[in-house]
């Protein structure tokens, strides 16, 4: 049975979402996003030139894949700006989809939560694919979902940050009551980061400085698609149990066959 | 102690290097395939901009750019007097320009990190903005203002060096169409397409895009890709663009010549350096955005050139550590008018012995491992 995710109306094979920006140039760019294995773009709607975005200065390199872009709306301070930010993306034709992001702070750009539930509430009544950005709180996940989210993504860490998960404990319980996808977005670093998220029972992983910042963006894309799969698989595989102390793999010799 | 150095590449790197290798009393060749500044140097724009071109962090890339346009005053002028050629060096200031009110917190941000690195930086909108650049479309909603950024005419910056090294003593070899390292492990041997040799203690590798053909040679692994940047220039009356004016989709800068430069379309088309339609046409497309008077112009100039981009974004300098008369300039991408300086500092001083500055490790040119 395969094991896919399926977001608003699309079916996924990749749990990788990936980030268009920071790569040192177009070829490793369009290289790390082709090893990724990624099927979900993501990129700020401000960047954009929306007027003729196959002209654009990033799009302009992905066009001849087959991907989902979902446009977020970085740099929004508020639920009323980043609502307008989203009806301009969908104008252009670009995607239904949407990340809403919202961050108030220039210095740690956490998400505004309050505006987040806002925005979240009138995008999605107006028919939008909506993957709110939003902290690790597990009732507001919570209200995301009630809100309408198509999937509900909580930052492990500030953006760019790599600091890795900081409250796993949250994010499990986010998981254990979530009934739409939970996709962590933001702030991990490593292969191990992505694999403990799996692990923790989330449905994807969103990343962009991790991989575009490395020496090798190309080898780090790679690794990233297989941390994720291996996470997954481990997820659904169940780990063991912690133990104090030791029990010998062989086995005790009264169970021996002799 | 006075060596003999062998500089592959005679582009605006190999050049700057030769320039101050000689002036430290070096003996100093520089061996060029075609003609010196033929490729991404003759078509760069010029900017030196190292807060536009930076706009993330502080990193070490960013600060290797700062050095090198606090170089650029004394340097130039020292270009200058030497050669007893001229060529357009204008403090200009630049306006990175906003059109959404959401770009105004990475605006900020930016603005955050960059005054602690001597930016004067200030965001300007309505009318004191239209004040700097009076012809600026009004659907531009605020601009990063940065005094400290200037640029120069780089063909003839190119041009300049050239002589300079020339009448210094710099030997420059041109056409030589194709370059094989003979020896580097007991001296170094350079060998030509016409069969000619030449010796020196030392070897200093500028041959930006096309270093990666010497991955084999030295066993490393040498991840340089050419990336193609194709330019255009609008002919204009007066001086209608004040600053460097950069946005998202690229960037535009008023020549004293009269020409109004705007580039650029990067692409990946390997070591072609023919222009497309649709590389210029985006560009036209876009520029009305930022100025509403060249809706119906046409440019009269289009050009492309390679740059020579490395896998992780940093450029290649440094010895290698196991054989140190070979020393790597290499791979500066879209900054290699503006790191000239900086980069001539750097390699100098690694073929000289001396420490480089602690951020100088990152550009390390055995980075990526053997090959």
């Amino acid at each position: 049975m395969a094991d896919g995710l399926r977001i608003g109306n699309i079916e996924l094979s990749s749990r990788f979402f990936i980030g268009t920006g920071l790569y040192p140039n177009p070829y490793v760019q369009m290289e790390a996003i082709r090893a990724s294995g990624a099927q979900v773009l993501t990129f700020a709607i401000r960047r954009i030139n929306l007027e003729s975005t196959e002209d654009d200065s990033i799009l302009q390199h992905v066009q001849n894949g087959q991907y989902t872009y979902l446009p977020n709306t970085s740099g929004a301070r508020t639920a009323d700006e980043a609502v307008r930010i989203a009806r301009l993306a969908r104008a252009s034709g670009l995607s239904e989809w949407i990340k809403v992001e919202i961050s108030a702070n220039e210095r740690t750009l956490l998400p505004d939560p309050i505006e987040t539930l806002k925005a979240t509430e009138i995008l999605t009544k107006e028919g939008f694919t909506v993957l709110p950005y939003t902290s690790d709180d597990p009732i507001l996940c919570k209200r995301l979902e009630e809100a309408g989210a198509a999937a509900v993504m909580p930052g492990a860490a500030p953006i760019g940050t790599g600091l890795g998960i900081l409250n796993p404990y949250n994010l499990g319980l986010i998981v254990e009551d979530a009934q739409v996808p939970i996709i962590v977005d933001a702030g991990l670093g490593s292969v191990s980061d992505v694999a403990q998220a799996m692990e923790l029972g989330v449905s994807g992983v969103l990343m962009n400085t991790p991989v575009a910042k490395a020496r090798d963006p190309i080898g780090m894309a790679q690794a990233m698609r297989m941390g994720i799969e291996a996470g997954r698989l481990a997820y659904l595989a169940g780990r063991i149990d912690k133990k104090r102390y030791a029990s010998a793999s062989s086995g005790l010799d009264a169970f021996k066959l002799h | 102690m006075r060596e003999s150095v062998v500089i592959m590449g005679g582009g605006v790197i190999g050049l700057s290097c030769a320039f101050e290798l000689r002036r430290r009393g070096h003996q100093v060749t520089v061996l060029e395939l075609t003609r010196c500044g033929g490729q991404a140097s003759g078509a760069a724009a010029g900017m030196l901009a190292p807060y536009s071109e930076n706009v993330e962090g502080p990193d070490a890339f960013f600060r290797f750019c700062l050095e090198s346009l606090r170089l650029y005053p004394e340097w130039q002028a020292d270009v200058k007097r030497i050669s007893g050629r001229t060529f357009e060096y204008t403090h200009s200031g630049s306006l990175y320009v906003a059109y959404h009110e959401a770009d105004m917190l990475a605006l900020e941000g930016r603005l955050l990190w960059q005054r602690e690195y001597g930016s004067s930086g200030s965001i300007v909108e309505g009318e004191a903005l239209f004040r700097l650049e009076p012809q600026l479309s009004r659907d531009v909603r605020a601009a990063l203002h940065t005094p400290e950024e200037s640029h120069l005419y780089a063909p003839h910056y190119v041009a300049a060096l050239e002589q300079a090294c020339r009448v210094t003593g710099v030997r420059i070899h041109e056409n030589l169409e194709r370059l094989s390292v003979a020896d580097w492990q007991n001296e170094i041997a350079i060998q030509s397409a016409d069969g000619r040799v030449f010796g020196a203690d030392r070897l200093l590798v500028c041959s930006g895009a096309w270093a990666q053909e010497l991955s084999a040679t030295f066993g490393i692994r040498i991840p340089v890709y050419p990336i193609r940047g194709q330019i255009c220039a609008y002919e204009v009356d007066g001086k209608p663009v004040q600053h460097m004016v950069f946005g998202n989709q690229g960037y535009l800068v008023g020549k004293e010549n009269g020409s109004l430069v705007c580039g650029a379309s990067e692409d990946v088309a390997g070591f072609d350096t023919s222009v497309t339609e649709k590389g210029i046409e985006r560009l036209r497309k876009w520029n009305k955005n930022a100025f509403p008077f060249l809706a119906d112009k046409t440019p009269f100039h289009r050009w492309a050139g390679l740059r020579p981009a490395t896998q992780d974004g940093y450029p290649l300098i440094g010895a290698l550590g196991g054989a140190k008369r070979v020393v790597f300039a290499a791979g500066h991408y879209r900054n290699g008018i503006l790191l000239s300086p900086a980069t001539a500092m750097l390699a100098a001083d690694c073929l000289e012995g001396r420490a480089p500055a602690e951020y100088a490790q990152a550009f390390s040119p055995e980075r990526f491992g053997s090959g």
